[in-house]
């Protein structure tokens, strides 16, 4: 195993929180070197959430979106620092960054004074909002773009009140989409020779997810209601409890056939006389009686008791799963999703790898310690004496 | 297209419903030559709600419509022997192909990457399928409603006291398509790589992966306390909740400590609970959350949406504005990026779809065009291959396309 795709390219990641930072994780995974610019004085702001060991700059969630990267510690606010960055940009191919858009032009490194220093520079922005229009200053985080793309008033239990989701789409979306731009822009350099800005809207990137939401007003002029686990037409379709406490699995059938079969794995073949649930339609229009039958035989058996039945006889199901579970199960396990790390401070750390797989994308090391390639990148890189790196300390411009 | 990227790569698609075809989509906005296979009968896409005009059709289901723009269709029978000697001349010229089959259906139609390879040595050829190509449950089925609970978002669906309710999926085929940008994400590292250096490979994405991957706290959280996130108890690093106002909800996010002190002082006017020591710090916010959300919610309800979500985020507090699809068309920001296009289709006429989210400085963006008709594209492809007007009869009679 290599890492090649990206071999050779350097990016430069002025990211903190989730989206951008991950994205960084997800190129370095693809091969390409990627430095994370940080400073004591602007400290990813993940750094602060569920903080390990003694430095108290680490964190699981640093951890987490940054395995795979270098850190460099530059203060922005020092006009050295400027300097040095555009030194570092000549000799890369990316920057990323998830900043809101004040920030990089604020510190004097807008899109335009990086193409000055390096016509050939990539710049991926992928702030909440954009980096154009009346709100693209507006805080951002997963929560607030979600409820600005849709998504969150479309989440719920039929009938009730909008409801808060336990994960954040909004973050992973939006670094995927960020990735997926560096490598259309690299792809696009590769050709032409052209760099460019690419800028990302994180609650477009959401909102391109749900395309039925919006389609729904804009072709039939109707708000699409909250369905929790109803499906358009499926039945049954939906999680049903299961032996102990907070057990649950997931079934969906589809095609007459399918319904045979759940029934005959049921033991009830005298649902298939009864009328009620004698097509797909019947199904769909009795779909709460129907719910309350099998909900009365998944309830003797565990979530995987009942997944693994059903899927052996050709119907879809799966268990409700924790992360316990999750990271445990037996094809989880097998394809290698979860990675036990040793992090030099925070000790054993469970990680995942990129979301596929490929001979020639590898899984990197942990997240770094602050500041830890400060010499690759001042001197292997820069060409910087020790000298002057004291200096520079002492001046808090490396800081 | 959308922007002129991929200019002279050719995808083959031979996908159905959401992530094979959403993943193929984002290579044809990128400006790929896509060509999609359809079985005789049509992609299943073309049966799903919703329908323009509540009139079911082929040609006006929504979700086929936004999957498929600049896209070119034929149909063709991979079953029949002059189905697989067609499909052979197209895996033949293509960059990639793109497929979200079974295994079992790709290995019934000799269509398995060993099979392949030997058409085209150079192919990239991106297979998404519910579980991967290995491992205990690689010939499962999925779907979105089973992929949910079996990526780990599912049993953390929804915050709510107890967890009597059962874990619901998320609105429409959330997880579907972000399946579909992970392989293409993947795909376009490795067009970037082979391109021109003879080799190729196959990619194997599963979408139970490309699910979990949104959960992330509860998995540093496990690894380090051994805490199981459940519905009742996910980690938050404040109070979050969606509160009702005069016409609609917004959602309070107070990420640090002075969100939350700006917010009560300076967009509530500090009423005189601010300072109750119960509601000194977040944790304790969060224990005594049944005696604040009234304080707050009698505030919200005298106020509309967008008062408090403008007035908040002028004083750069992380307030979020819960819109409808309604509203997230009328949105100010979004119309002023140009999100959303207008395509013109021969049969349902100009609809507003989702746009691209990102913009290229540099080149200029394209008009899309619109998901072809069935079989639209039949005496394109097929007489670029050498076939003859007469031949196209002749294998529609015989069921081949």
């Amino acid at each position: 195993m290599g890492t090649a795709y990206l071999k050779g390219i350097r990016v430069i990641a002025c990211t903190w929180g989730w989206a951008g930072s991950w994205a960084g994780s997800v190129l370095s995974d693809l091969g390409a070197e990627v430095i994370k610019m940080e400073s004591n004085q602007k400290l990813d702001n993940n750094r602060g959430h569920f903080k390990r060991g003694e430095t108290g700059v680490n964190s699981g969630e640093f951890n987490f979106t940054n395995r795979g990267t270098k850190s460099c510690t530059l203060n922005m606010k020092k006009p050295e620092s400027v300097e040095i960055f555009k030194k570092l940009v000549k000799i890369s191919d990316v920057v990323i960054t998830n900043y809101t858009p004040r920030v990089m032009p604020g510190w004097g490194l807008g899109y335009e004074v990086l193409k000055a220093v390096n016509p050939g520079i990539i710049l991926v922005s992928l702030p909440g909002f954009g980096s154009t229009g009346p709100d693209h200053d507006y805080v951002a985080y997963g929560p607030t773009i979600q409820a600005a793309s849709g998504l969150t008033w479309s989440h719920g239990h039929p009938g009730e009140e909008p409801i808060l989701a336990g994960v954040n789409p909004a973050d992973p979306a939006g670094g995927m989409y960020g990735v997926l731009s560096v490598l259309a822009a690299l792809s696009y350099r590769a050709r032409t020779g052209i760099g460019q800005h690419v800028d990302i809207a994180q609650s477009e990137g959401i909102t391109t997810f749900i395309p039925e939401v919006i389609l729904e007003y804009t072709m039939n002029n109707r708000i699409r209601p909250r369905m929790g686990n109803i499906d358009e037409i499926m039945a049954p379709h939906s999680v049903y409890p299961c032996k102990g406490k907070d057990k649950w699995v997931a079934i969906a059938v589809g095609t007459d056939a399918e319904w045979e079969t759940l029934c005959k794995v049921m033991g009830k073949s005298e649902l298939l006389k009864d009328e009620r649930f004698s097509d797909r339609f019947t199904r769909w229009q009795n779909q709460d009686e129907l719910n309350k039958l099998i909900a009365g035989w998944t309830k003797g058996f565990t979530p995987y008791e009942v997944m693994h039945k059903l899927q052996k006889a050709g119907v879809a199901a799966g268990a409700s799963l924790n992360v316990e579970e999750l990271i445990n199960d037996p094809h989880v396990k097998e394809r290698g999703v979860y990675i036990e790390q040793n992090h030099p401070e925070a000790g054993k750390s469970i990680v995942f790898r990129s979301p596929w797989t490929s001979a020639l994308t590898a899984t990197n090391p942990p997240a770094p310690m602050l500041g830890q390639h400060n010499d690759y990148v001042f001197k292997t890189l820069l060409g910087m004496t020790d000298d002057e790196i004291t200096r520079l300390a002492e001046k808090k411009v490396i800081y | 297209m959308f922007y002129k990227v991929l200019d002279g790569v050719k995808v083959l698609e031979f996908g159905h419903l959401i992530s094979g075809p959403f993943c193929a989509k984002i290579l044809a906005d990128l400006g790929a030559e896509v060509i999609k296979i359809e079985e005789p009968g049509g992609d299943e896409a073309r049966k799903q709600e919703p329908f323009l005009g509540d009139i079911a059709g082929p040609e006006r289901s929504g979700t086929f419509l936004y999957l498929n723009m600049n896209k070119k269709v034929i149909t063709l029978n991979p079953a029949t022997v002059t189905g697989r000697k067609i499909f052979a001349q197209l895996l033949d010229e293509a960059d990639v192909l793109v497929e979200n089959n079974s295994m079992k259906r790709m290995k019934t139609l000799k269509l398995t990457y060993t099979q392949i390879k030997k058409i085209n040595p150079r192919i990239i050829m991106t297979s998404i399928t519910p579980f991967g190509q290995t491992g205990p449950y690689k010939d499962y089925k999925g779907g979105e409603l089973v992929n949910t609970q079996m990526g780990g978002v599912g049993f953390i669906s929804t915050r709510e006291p107890d967890t009597s309710k059962a874990p619901i999926k998320y609105p429409a085929h959330l997880f579907s398509y972000q399946a579909g940008l992970c392989a293409a994400v993947a795909t376009m590292a490795a067009l970037f790589y082979h391109r021109g250096t003879g080799s190729g490979e196959q990619l194997d994405i599963s979408e139970q992966e490309s699910t979990l991957i949104d959960v992330m706290n509860p998995v540093y959280n496990y690894s380090y306390t051994g805490h199981i996130a459940s519905r009742a108890g996910v980690l938050t690093a404040a109070p979050t909740h969606l509160l009702p106002c005069k016409d609609g909800y917004i959602h309070n996010g107070f990420v640090r400590e002075s969100h939350w002190r700006q917010f009560v002082n300076d967009v509530m006017g500090h009423p005189d609970w601010a300072d109750k020591e119960i509601f000194k710090d977040y944790l304790s916010r969060a224990q005594h959350w049944d005696e604040l959300r009234p304080l707050l919610v009698e505030w919200t309800m005298q106020r509309t949406v967008d008062e408090i979500y403008r007035e908040s985020q002028g004083k750069r507090i992380p307030i979020g504005a819960v819109y409808t699809s309604a509203q997230v068309l009328q949105d100010r920001q979004m119309a002023a990026r140009g999100f959303f296009v207008e395509v013109d289709h021969p049969q349902v006429g100009k609809i507003k779809y989702p746009g691209v989210p990102y913009r290229f400085s540099e080149i200029s963006q394209d008009k899309p065009t619109a998901a072809p008709l069935l079989g639209q594209h039949n005496e394109e492809i097929y007489s670029r291959l050498g076939y003859s007007k007469r031949d196209l009869v002749k294998m529609e009679e015989s069921g081949i396309i």
